[in-house]
């Protein structure tokens, strides 16, 4: 089932980054829509929100269709803001797919992140159901089938004293009462997706719920525009005494009619159950096994001076700082950190955000980075030491698989996310030689780890702690963006820096930088 | 044309392309019944006879309750299923039992059939009656509340007429609880 489950990622990763690739270079990283597609979806419910009020206002329980069909006629408000309406909900549906698929390929749904992967599966079910009542207000031909289909699945269930089917035989005019409970479920079911949301984004810190403004009104002005271009239609009205004839249907709210129409009610409901429980169970039946998964990370209470940087990157929410266990003997901090394994999907972020390298994933502090860069550095022959890459493994043009350093020309130094580098291993490969370092990052919105990105340009640039120290030479450090496919938006990234920093002498060049004594000393000064 | 303005035609092509594949996709034409098709659909609340089987509690079980629900006799009260038989153009459609709802069998029956026929003059014959075996218990006694007597629907409901339907037009036959009857329903110009 894992092999299964590897093999679909891998084929979605594969698909998504080409996609991504086309994306960022049409539109840039910063507005590619497939990045931001869950932030895509709450501006979306934004829309549907503030649209749907308004059409509340028109429609009247006691003749939908015709309510419905005189907003539809209005030329110069109800078209357009009920095509707005509908577009909106078919688009949160397409943005709600891509982020799953985002989300699955990239691996982000076992562990710490499960309670997001079955929040977001109960967001897309009440976006499914929302719409699905959104249809039947309409009572239209794909309304009375939608209906009809809904009454003959719900019939199965030992839940109603009476059949709901029996209301829409025809005997007598449609209750009223079905309207308002439609119309209720259409309204209520949205409210509760405001809590599923905070739910949905409660183990993260600083969750971006809207997407950049430019992609966010570029997405509802190119929706608006389609609303007033393509108006939205209406099938003929609700007959209950005539066999639904062809008419305009919503793939994707109505997709399923077509397969569930030929089968009784007890099959259907037995084929559902089964595809929930497979995409509930997702993160159960597609965790990696317990050997190849990553530690979380761990605090080393000797070397943590409580400085709250790692409490304040951490993007998962994991770390939080407690009184140092012991007191504050010896002049030591009064916190320290301490990760919440819970929580902690070994991002790595907090290593290298802590200057003392006392905090970090097992194998991947800030000194067991330096260690892999001593051992790097030795590998490497001392007179060919132009540019040497630092990329990130699961992105950066998989600059960092194999070939790369014929591609890339250069040696890569590859890491699991560049928010877990220590800028330390920067200033290390300067000192040692190196007259350029390069460092490829997945583009800021598509970081497995969320804001590893970020946070490592804040550190390179901004002061951010654990900083890279003003002694380093900037004019040497130069980091890029590249998506999985993109690998030549890298090469040409590296060749452009090999030019610009030929004009530069040759770095000095240290026999043995010892940078973990030298942090040893900054720490025994704090 | 530089590179970007390029770059600007082909992504707001992309945009405007997917914005109408979503546009399409969302007014799909799509046939949920055959075209040459008519439907009968029977369909139906009826209250049955409800009946109740007794039987006297042995000691053993008696003490195995709480002294306050001790009760000697307990009774089992259901409502007698009744079987459906339709017909059309004299071949067999339906042979089936229909039981009361809830869990219990305790609730009205209800009947719900779609029968996809051609288009076109049939004879159409309805029977639904009652089982009076009704599973066989021995001991079975009649409700005693005669207004529940009074509403129940006649052990024997019979309809058997010709009917015309149209092309996608339904033609709907219920019972008609007033005239303790089985009717025909249709739109106007959809049967007869």
């Amino acid at each position: 089932m894992q092999r299964l489950a590897a093999a679909v990622e891998t084929a979605a990763r594969r698909a998504l980054g080409r996609a991504d690739a086309l994306m960022n270079r049409l539109y840039g990283w910063r507005y590619n829509p497939l990045y931001h597609s869950g932030a895509v979806v709450v501006a979306l419910l934004v829309v549907l929100l503030v649209t749907g009020i308004y059409l509340l206002f028109f429609y009247r329980l006691g003749a939908p269709y015709a309510s419905v069909a005189a907003l539809t006629a209005q030329p110069w408000s109800g078209r357009w803001v009920r095509g707005l309406h509908r577009y909106a909900s078919d688009a949160a549906v397409v943005a709600t797919l891509v982020h799953a698929l985002r989300v699955y390929a990239q691996g982000r749904r076992w562990g710490p992140r499960t309670l997001a992967w079955v929040t977001g599966l109960i967001l897309l079910f009440v976006v499914f159901v929302s719409g699905w009542t959104g249809y039947v207000m309409v009572w239209d031909v794909q309304a009375q089938v939608l209906a009809t289909e809904g009454a003959r699945l719900l019939d199965v269930l030992p839940i109603f004293s009476e059949p709901i089917s029996r209301a829409f035989v025809g005997e007598r005019p449609i209750p009223g009462a079905f309207f308002f409970l439609n119309l209720f479920a259409h309204i209520a079911f949205p409210i509760g997706l405001g809590l599923v949301v905070w739910l949905h984004v409660s183990r993260v810190a600083r969750p971006g719920l809207l997407p950049p403004r430019g992609l966010m009104w570029g997405v509802i002005g190119l929706l608006t525009v389609l609303s007033v271009a393509w108006p939205v239609t209406m099938g003929p009205a609700a007959d209950l005494f005539r066999l639904p004839g062809p008419a305009p249907f919503d793939v994707f709210y109505a997709f399923w009619l077509p397969l569930v129409r030929p089968l009784p009610a007890g099959v259907a409901w037995g084929l559902f159950t089964l595809i929930a429980l497979a995409l509930v169970l997702i993160p159960v039946w597609t965790k990696p096994a317990a050997a190849l998964r990553p530690a979380p990370s761990a605090v080393d209470e000797n070397l943590c001076s409580g400085c709250e940087q790692c409490y304040l990157d951490c993007p998962y929410e994991a770390i939080t700082m407690i009184g140092r266990p012991g007191g504050t003997a010896e002049g030591r901090s009064a916190l320290v950190a301490h990760v919440n394994p819970a929580r902690c999907v070994s991002c790595g972020i907090c290593a290298g955000s802590c200057a003392p390298m006392g905090v970090g994933p097992p194998g991947r502090t800030g000194r067991d980075q330096l260690s892999a860069a001593r051992a790097f550095v030795a590998a490497q022959r001392p007179d060919e030491r132009g540019v040497v890459v630092i990329a990130c493994d699961r992105g950066a043009g998989e600059i960092t698989g194999p070939g790369a350093v014929e591609t890339a020309r250069s040696p890569v130094y590859a890491v699991t996310c560049v928010g877990n580098l220590h800028t330390s291993v920067v200033e290390y490969l300067v000192r040692a030689g190196w007259r350029g370092v390069l460092i490829v990052s997945c583009p800021p919105r598509d970081c497995w780890s969320r804001e590893g990105p970020k946070w490592l340009e804040q550190r390179l640039y901004h002061e951010r702690e654990a900083e890279l120290q003003e002694r380093v030479d900037r004019r040497r450090v130069r980091l890029v963006h590249a998506g999985a496919a993109e690998r030549g938006v890298v090469v040409a990234a590296i060749a452009q820096f090999r030019a610009e920093i030929a004009t530069l002498a040759a770095s000095p060049g240290e026999a043995e930088p010892d940078l973990a004594r030298e942090c040893e000393v900054e720490e025994a000064g704090r | 044309m530089t590179a970007r303005a390029l770059r600007v035609v082909i992504g707001s092509a992309l945009a405007l392309a997917s914005a109408a594949a979503l546009a399409a996709l969302s007014a799909l034409p799509y046939a949920a019944e055959p075209a040459d098709q008519a439907v009968i659909r029977l369909a139906w609340r009826a209250r049955g006879e409800r009946v109740r089987a007794c039987r006297r509690l042995t000691p053993a079980e008696l003490a195995k309750l709480p002294p306050h629900m001790r009760q000697e006799e307990v009774c089992e009260r259901r409502v007698l299923p009744y079987r459906l038989r339709v017909t059309i153009d004299g071949a067999s459609v339906v042979d089936e039992l229909v039981r009361a709802g809830g869990a219990r069998e305790d609730r009205p029956l209800f009947v719900f059939r779609d029968l996809a026929v051609a288009p076109g003059p049939h004879r159409l014959e309805v029977m639904f009656e009652r089982e009076e075996d009704g599973g066989g218990r021995a001991e079975r006694e009649r409700e005693e509340d005669e207004r529940a007597d009074a509403r129940q629907t006649p052990r024997r409901l019979a309809l058997d007429q010709p009917v015309t339907l149209a092309t996608r037009r339904i033609v709907l036959v219920t019972y008609d609880d007033e005239g303790k009857r089985l009717r025909l329903l249709a739109a106007p110009g959809g049967g007869s």
